[in-house]
């Protein structure tokens, strides 16, 4: 079992309106069997409730499931990360974003825009990724 | 279900084999190379041929003909010859008058039918002034008033055109067309059409988008809701049970079926329950399926309910009336079957999913447009997806022959072990108590999400082939793909502006006896929720009011966060 | 004296990522885990922790939800820790027990941590109790522990509780006996949840009858309460005050503190107690002053060496009573202090045998002969280094209810 440092803490969840979770429930499961740790929340997050929960779990990633156009509000969801001293955090957004949204995505902050088709093994692998990316910037306590 | 299903077969073993058959077999097995076994998405094997050593057309007893139990090749003897499906597209954006826009374009197109689709704030129960403003109208109507609701149904006859609306407990968006149509003038026995996705269980399970309220109160307005349609909307149908949102979350179209029926005789316990007389519930119980792209086990599955169905009504629930044992349902192209890379491939896949819907005998039909993996649909795509359904009526002539599969070995075969593998997960249901305890218990979310897993797997592993994503893939040029639809900013923030205004203006005291009323009847078993829901929105309620007063006493439903 | 690390700050007035962090650093072990955990140890000691078990569907997390209502209610701000297994597969898990905490998980006055049991028992308990110490640290009136399950692990993670309480959802049938192997041992209160179902009365008799035979076998300890509760779909609570009463009672009578003492007592697994011993004797000033060295620790025993120099000595040359006395009466102070309670020494013999003398090397060892709820006892035996026996003493402890940790000295 790897040790403690490697284990990734990730948060999945959804936020806006959308109820659609077959892909975020889907993801969570992936990244358990990848061997990370999954806070998995159901869909209709506030995001003042995101911001807490990823405060209190001292999550790496949060990856947010997005497919009926929830993902307009992903730069307010960023907006109040950084407000919170989360500005480190790495997220993701996975599920249906038009192009001409993606780079407005990724100029909030986002770090990664996944579309329909992406595999499971190459999230996972990205998500490991960054979530050491995110610790090796952090100060220890 | 993830593991390839042994299914009997009609006849095995019955007899010697014939000669030409023997011939076939060897020669099949010395030219065919490597062959590997086929499951469908159900996991039944399917064999290379059928012949009637799996499937006699002696059996056709079994089988039925149109219009007579047990329905296998259709609930009606003339089928779609006789009246055509109704092309009922799923419509939903912005402002009422923009939805009122695109629906006359639609109807003008071909559609028959309206369906209406309201935004996601009205799904969750909110008004436009308590959500995010970039999520208003953006994949749906902003309903929020019965006001609304009759600007968007402007110049559409109530009494004559059939209505869709998608909109779960406690039916506002129906009490809203009530109050537009008393207003008009419209007499309400007069107003047809459906409470589109009124399944609780199904929302419950695999597309919360539409849970409001906690399980136990979204039984008893349900109940409340056909027990108020039965009597004062008679040509309305309150129940539309729904396998398409366990079908789009993973399950397998046996899973789908088989999960949808046990819900279906769940909701007629209920009603039985309170008294009702199957007889005069029955025959209003619609189905909402997916219909994806695994063309013959969709064709097969849908024989194989209706086969199912006309027994359970019969025997089980002990209806009397044909009308009651006819299985209906609108069909909808699955639009997890639709990829993102290479839109336009989506056009031949609807296609075929329609045609699958159509040769499985539906009664209505949406087909997806082809940029619905991309945002929600433009009016370019909405138009192709109606002459989609032109095309195959008019030019494949596929109205022309009442279920003409019937009769080939494959389907009858397979009809046969679709029928088989769907009551077995039926009898799992059944196991846990019905329908309901087998949600509660996370039993149903359980199943769907180890099919949705598995499936996953297959697609990542290249076992199953999605064009354009684990094969055929090609660089695209993505300035190519049509830009979004968006609602009008401007529009909006003006419907806004008008619904403050609107507020501002009613009388209040009415405003707050109606939810009084409505609170109390929650809480009296023997006031019908509904009926109370219908005086609110004449009283000017808001549909956020609506619900979180009956948030208030039932309950607001909280999803299981099973993965 | 060592001086004592600072704690991160932040965490002392409970600032929501200051204790997040905190947290994060003690599930990653390692030497700053620790550090951090021995600089926790003066905070400790004011939040009453409860520590909720069961089966699987036996109603924990809305139970848990009810109770932070209430915690809520009357002010108190509180800390959850919910524990849910790592795949043993994979290693990985899905932390779903925060969600099913409901509309209160999101009050501003609630901090919920998810733990992944990562497999090792004794890793976990002391990952988990170290977090509970954290959240302690931070001024929490109330942490809730909670955790699945009716095995052996889950009874190791109860042991970072105060209170225990085992959730058992009615229609036991033939499940009571699979609930009664550890769990009963451990449960200080049992709840039997969605009371309103059939089965529930029977459960409950079925608990009362299986404790009534427990009682007999250990009278004078807790009387293991049974209550019933119930909770609606839109969180409508009963029962619940009767429990908080259980619980409050069960605090003034022995739940109060208990953790911190188990706690003590159980490090001595991993050799902190060695720790802990050499710390105290580091922080002696009459045995800096004298030059004695604290050879070894453990739980109940210590060993402190001393060379024997010329101030030590008495006007006949050989090493002074006092000195023997003080070396064999420092070994005591360490080994009865050593489980973490402090411990006063009230009465003391010592015998002399042979003399010693200037350059002599004495050990004295101690031993514990017996410890009760509030005294104990110790044999200390004072050797040279040809292994003669120089000196033996016997002491007596009262132990305080006080911990090392919680006691403020001037000097700090």
């Amino acid at each position: 079992m790897s040790s403690s440092n490697l284990i990734p803490k990730v948060l999945v969840t959804k936020i806006g309106f959308d109820g659609h979770d077959r892909g975020s429930r889907v993801v969570a499961a992936a990244l358990r069997d990848a061997g990370m740790e999954v806070i998995y929340t159901p869909p209709w997050q506030e995001i003042a409730a995101v911001v807490k929960l990823a405060t209190e779990e001292d999550v790496d990633v949060i990856g947010i499931s997005s497919l009926a156009t929830d993902h307009l509000i992903v730069p307010k969801l960023m907006q109040a990360l950084r407000e919170a001293g989360l500005g480190d955090v790495a997220v993701i957004v996975g599920g249906i974003v038009p192009d001409e949204d993606e780079q407005l995505l990724l100029e909030a902050g986002v770090a990664r825009v996944f579309h329909p088709g992406s595999s499971l093994p190459s999230i996972a692998a990205a998500v490991r990724e960054l979530a050491a990316g995110v610790r090796a910037r952090r100060t220890t306590v | 279900m993830n593991k390839p299903v042994d299914a009997p077969l009609g006849l095995q073993g019955a007899g010697p084999e014939d000669p030409a058959l023997a011939h076939w077999r060897g020669e099949y097995a010395s030219q065919i190379g490597t062959d590997r076994p086929v499951h469908n998405r159900s996991g039944i094997p399917i064999r290379p041929l059928y012949t009637a050593a799996d499937w006699n057309p002696a059996r056709e007893s079994a089988t039925g003909l149109p219009g007579q139990a047990p329905y296998t090749r259709g609930i009606y003897a003339t089928m779609h010859r006789g009246r055509t499906w109704t092309q009922r597209q799923l419509i939903g954006l912005g402002t009422p008058a923009e939805y009122n826009a695109r629906l006359q374009g639609v109807l003008g197109a071909g559609a028959t039918a309206v369906s209406l689709i309201p935004c996601n704030s009205v799904f969750r129960g909110v008004d436009m002034d308590e959500s995010h403003f970039e999520l208003l109208g953006t994949c749906g109507t902003v309903v929020n008033t019965a006001e609304h609701m009759d600007r968007a149904l402007q110049g559409v006859d109530l009494a004559q055109t059939s209505c869709a609306l998608n909109d779960p407990s406690p039916f506002t968006l129906l009490a809203f067309m009530l109050a537009a149509a008393r207003k008009r003038g419209t007499d309400w026995r007069q107003v047809s059409g459906t409470s589109n996705q009124s399944d609780y269980i199904s929302h419950y399970v695999a597309n919360h988008m539409f849970f409001r309220l906690a399980l136990p109160g979204a039984r008893r307005v349900l109940a409340d809701h056909i027990d108020f349609c039965n009597r004062f909307v008679p040509k309305w149908n309150p129940m539309s049970v729904v396998g398409q949102h366990m079908q789009q979350a993973g399950a397998t179209p046996a899973e789908a079926v088989a999960f949808t029926l046990s819900t279906a005789i769940q909701n007629a316990e209920d009603c039985i329950a309170r008294g009702m007389d199957p007889d005069t519930f029955l025959p209003r119980f619609t189905f909402f399926f997916d219909i994806s792209i695994s063309f013959f086990e969709e064709i097969a599955k849908f024989r194989a309910a209706r086969r199912i169905w006309a027994k359970v009504t019969r025997e089980r629930l002990g209806a009397k009336d044909p009308r009651s044992w006819r299985f209906k349902f609108h069909g909808q192209t699955s639009g997890v079957d639709l990829t993102r890379q290479q839109p336009l491939n989506n056009v031949a896949r609807v296609a075929v999913q329609a045609m699958a819907g159509i040769f499985g005998g539906l009664q209505s039909l949406h087909t997806d447009a082809y940029d619905e993996a991309l945002s929600c649909p433009s009016e370019f795509g909405a138009r192709i997806a109606v002459a989609t359904q032109n095309i195959l009526r008019e030019e494949a002539h596929l109205t022309d022959v009442i279920d003409p599969l019937g009769g080939s070995h494959y389907v009858e075969a397979l009809t046969d072990q679709m029928q088989a593998e769907i009551e077995r997960v039926m009898g799992l249901v059944q196991e846990a108590g019905g329908m309901y305890k087998a949600v509660e218990s996370g039993l149903v979310q359980r199943m769907i999400g180890e099919s949705a897993r598995h499936f996953q797997a297959q697609v990542d592993r290249g076992e199953q082939t999605v064009v354009g994503v684990n094969a055929y893939q090609v660089d695209e040029d993505r300035s190519a793909r049509p830009v979004n639809a968006r609602p009008d900013p401007a529009a909006m923030r003006a419907h806004v502006a008008a619904f403050a205004a609107f507020k501002a203006a009613r009388p209040a005291a009415e405003v707050q006896r109606a939810l009084d009323a409505l609170a109390r009847a929650a809480g009296a078993a023997r006031d019908n929720v509904f009926g109370r829901v219908v005086e609110a929105a004449e009283a000017g309620c808001t549909h956020g009011e609506i619900c979180a007063t009956l948030r208030r006493e039932l309950g607001f439903g909280h999803v299981q966060a099973l993965v | 004296m060592t001086a004592r690390p600072a704690l991160p700050a932040g965490l002392p007035a409970g600032e929501r990522r200051a204790v997040a962090r905190a947290i994060s650093a003690i599930e990653q072990g390692g030497a700053q885990a620790a550090a951090l955990h021995a600089a926790l140890a003066p905070h400790l000691g004011r939040a009453h922790v409860i520590g909720i078990t069961g089966a699987p569907g036996a109603g924990k997390s809305t139970l848990v939800h009810a109770l932070l209502g209430e915690l809520l209610a009357r002010g108190q701000r509180i800390g959850v820790v919910a524990v849910d297994p790592s795949s043993p597969i994979s290693g990985g898990a899905v932390l779903g027990d925060r969600v099913r905490m409901g509309t209160h998980g999101a009050h501003e006055r609630v901090f919920i941590r998810s733990l992944a049991s990562r497999g090792h028992l004794g890793g976990l308990s002391r990952s988990t109790g170290a977090v509970v110490d954290v959240m302690d640290a931070a001024g929490f009136d109330t942490v809730i522990v909670e955790t699945v399950g009716a095995g052996q692990s889950e009874v190791e993670i109860l042991r970072v509780a105060d209170t225990r309480i085992v959730a058992c959802p009615p229609g036991l049938g033939d499940e009571v006996q699979a609930i009664k192997a550890g769990i009963l041992e451990i449960a200080d209160l049992l709840v039997v949840t969605k009371a309103d179902l059939p089965g529930a009365e029977a459960a409950q008799r079925q608990l009362h009858d299986m404790l009534h035979l427990r009682a007999a076998a250990a009278p004078g300890s807790w009387p293991v309460a049974v209550l019933a509760t119930r909770v609606d779909s839109d969180g409508r609570a009963e029962g619940l005050a009767g429990l908080l009463e259980q619980i409050a009672a069960h605090a003034a009578a022995c739940g109060r503190g208990r953790r911190l003492q188990a706690a003590a007592r159980r490090s001595s697994a991993s050799g902190d107690v060695a720790a802990h011993v050499r710390h105290l004797a580091a922080s002696d000033p009459l045995m800096q002053m004298l030059g004695m060295r604290c050879t070894g620790g453990g739980p109940g025993h210590a060993e402190v060496k001393l060379t024997l120099q010329p101030q030590h000595l008495n006007f006949n040359g050989s090493c002074h009573g006092g000195v023997i006395f003080a070396l064999a009466d420092s070994a005591f102070g360490l080994a009865s202090n050593s489980h973490g309670a402090v411990a006063a020494g009230i009465d003391a013999h010592v015998t002399y045998q042979q003399p010693a003398k200037a350059g002599d090397t004495l050990l004295a060892r101690a031993h514990e002969v017996s410890r009760g709820r509030s005294l104990a006892v110790y044999r200390v035996d004072v050797e040279g280094e040809d292994g003669q026996a120089v000196s033996s003493f016997t002491g007596t402890v009262f132990l305080s209810r006080r911990h090392h940790g919680s006691v403020q000295r001037d000097t700090d």
